[in-house]
């Protein structure tokens, strides 16, 4: 526990300070489906006296190339393809030739250097037009060495938004569970590159449906520990972790209202399960559904003025919209007999959710009017439970297509999947966290 | 048996399992004394643990043992795919199982609803609850007073098997019934 408080501190300790030179905007406007902007990625230049060169000049580089691939906007360049050494040549303009570059058909470049004093790391990263040759971004970000990795997602975040208009996701983590442990089901939270990875429960029970807090402190989770199936709440900050909900029978997927005001929760009576309404404090506000038969899993609208939720009033499991306030409801999806496990796109155009497509189970999403469904994961294996990137740009989901579970991330268009995690057991459940300083 | 054990205890009992089963992910059987019923799949007997009949699958999953389909006097029941209703081969084990609990009036059962392998979490643990409940509201309708039954939805979570097969997830898809009497109440 003493452990995740140091860890924990250092979220907050990040970046003491951070100064940009002569940032220079520049609109080189990219988009899914279009084609990708052949970049290249330098080692970083070792600016000071320090030996300790190659773990932070590749690291920095290594975590950029890693996040830029993520993003799918971009190739990254092969370093086995370039020609200049770091080591030798200057970081600003002038002071590097452009044609090293060109000649490997770059047209974006990623330049800087670093200096070590102490345990204090200070890197220079910028970002060059190689046709234009011309400088677009440059940042100075300084941090504790081993906080490495959040410069450079630092940096990449900021190249994205440079590209995009809308700041990247790479200072966020996941939260998932995985029986990495062994054949317990535990919560871990990750980076997206899965670095800096911790065990959130350790009670060597079974542990379900990790969700954030929106402002990113805390995560709610479902937990077997203490026998009953009942809600806690883990203060990411203070390392505590506390009871939310503990009423008799499931206690299951709590998800905050985007205010933080309230959760929402199925609770079970007697076998059937509704969803209900706390406050932030864990006591019940109403009932939102009154089915005897099955309601689970609600996700807030980002107005917090709707939730999706899955029934099988119908007869099958689908998804269904309710207007919390008026209670009134309509259901979502008419396409397949079990669509399951929504998460309301931050965006709030579309919803993401599990369906069985011929025995398999697919990441689709659909039109919050309604309309037809987008089916994401058409390839081979079983995909489920999607989370949406705090931008909307991105699902986080469950696959087996390798064997046994991992963590997956994809573009809202499903294009550049990639995994995440590969603990050895399942990883399921991902939960995307909101943006986090 | 002590429903809270020591963390020290746990970790022992684990490492004696991982020296037993040598792998815990891919075990599929599980050590049991009592002889398997007909109905059952084949478990094997391998060594002299406490019977299973008397732990919550729970508790098997703490205590290193992979989930069992042992419960003792009283059978399990199974379901169809994705469904809750009692079918007529359940309907049967149940009445054989109110006649045990008729004879046995001071014994107190928990109901665990189980489900297969297919399909999200949240879902599956929803779909136990009522698998659970479905059996405890038969069983009323058989005159068993229902501060007697207790219910508890595990989900897809603790599968008695894990191969990607009919019959492995039809074995899953079931209700167990654990004799509870002696614990305190929940």
């Amino acid at each position: 526990m003493m452990k995740l408080k140091i860890f924990l501190g250092a979220i907050l300790g990040i970046l003491t300070s951070l100064t940009s030179l002569n940032a220079q905007v520049k609109g080189l406007i990219v988009g899914p489906g279009a084609e990708r902007y052949p970049i290249a990625v330098s080692p970083l230049k070792n600016l000071g006296q320090s030996d300790d060169t190659k773990k932070l000049s590749e690291g920095i580089a290594d975590t950029i190339v890693r996040d830029l691939n993520l993003s799918g906007w971009f190739k990254v360049l092969d370093r086995s393809a370039y020609i200049e050494n770091p080591q030798s040549t200057g970081i600003t303009l002038g002071s590097f030739d452009f044609k090293d570059w060109s000649v490997i058909g770059a047209e974006g470049l990623v330049k800087g250097g670093f200096t070590l004093q102490g345990e204090e790391l200070t890197a220079e990263l910028r970002l060059f037009d190689v046709y234009q040759g011309k400088q677009i971004l440059g940042k100075r970000y300084t941090a504790s060495a081993k906080d490495f990795r959040r410069i450079a997602h630092r940096f990449a975040d900021d190249i994205i938004f440079q590209f995009t208009g809308v700041q990247g996701v790479f200072n966020t983590r996941i939260a998932y569970v995985s029986t990495g442990s062994g054949r317990f089901k535990e919560i871990y939270v990750s980076h997206l590159d899965g670095s800096e990875r911790l065990q959130v429960t350790n009670n060597r029970t079974i542990n379900l449906s990790p969700s954030w807090a929106p402002d990113g402190r805390s995560i709610l989770y479902t937990s077997y520990k203490d026998g009953n199936p009942s809600l806690y709440l883990f203060d990411l900050f203070a390392g505590k972790d506390s009871k939310f909900s503990s009423r008799g029978g499931l206690n299951l997927g709590g998800k905050w209202s985007p205010n933080g005001k309230f959760v929402a929760v199925t609770l079970e009576r007697q076998g059937n399960t509704d969803i209900y309404l706390l406050d932030s404090g864990g006591s019940l506000v109403r009932r939102l559904t009154e089915y005897p038969g099955i309601d689970v899993s609600p996700t807030w609208s980002p107005d917090g003025q709707s939730l999706a939720f899955v029934s099988d009033r119908s007869g099958s499991p689908q998804i269904y919209i309710m207007e919390v306030d008026s209670g009134k409801t309509r259901r979502l999806t008419f396409s397949g007999s079990y669509n399951t496990s929504p998460d309301w796109s931050p965006k709030g155009d579309r919803i993401a959710y599990t369906s069985r497509v011929a025995g398999r189970f697919h990441i689709f999403t659909i039109p919050v009017q309604g309309g037809e469904p987008q089916d994401l994961t058409p390839g081979s294996g079983d995909n489920e439970d999607p989370s949406w990137s705090p931008d909307g740009r991105y699902l986080a989901f469950s696959s087996n297509r390798r064997g046994s579970y991992n963590i997956y991330i994809m573009q809202a268009s499903g294009e550049n999947q990639q995994r995440l995690t590969a603990s050895g057991g399942d990883d399921k459940n991902p939960s995307w966290s909101p943006r986090l300083e | 048996m002590t429903v809270r054990l020591s963390k020290a205890w746990l970790g022992l009992i684990f490492l004696a399992f991982l020296t037993l089963a040598g792998c815990s992910r891919t075990a599929t059987s599980q050590p049991q004394t009592s002889p398997p019923s007909s109905s059952q799949p084949s478990a094997k007997a391998e060594t002299a643990k406490p019977s299973p009949k008397d732990s919550t699958s729970l508790e098997q999953l703490r205590e290193g043992q992979a989930s069992s389909t042992e419960s003792g006097p009283l059978k399990e029941i199974y379901f169809d795919y994705d469904k809750y209703d009692l079918r007529a081969d359940a309907r049967e084990t149940l009445k054989a199982n109110a006649g045990w609990l008729k004879s046995n009036a001071s014994e107190r059962v928990e109901i665990e609803g189980h489900c297969d392998e297919r399909g999200t979490n949240e879902y599956n643990l929803a779909l136990g609850a009522k698998r659970a409940q479905a059996a405890k509201d038969f069983l009323a309708t058989l005159g068993i007073p229902a501060q007697r039954l207790s219910t508890i939805s595990y989900g897809k979570e603790l599968p008695v098997c894990r191969e990607s097969t009919e019959e492995c997830w039809q074995k899953n898809r079931r209700d167990r019934f654990v004799i509870m009497t002696g614990r305190p109440a929940s």
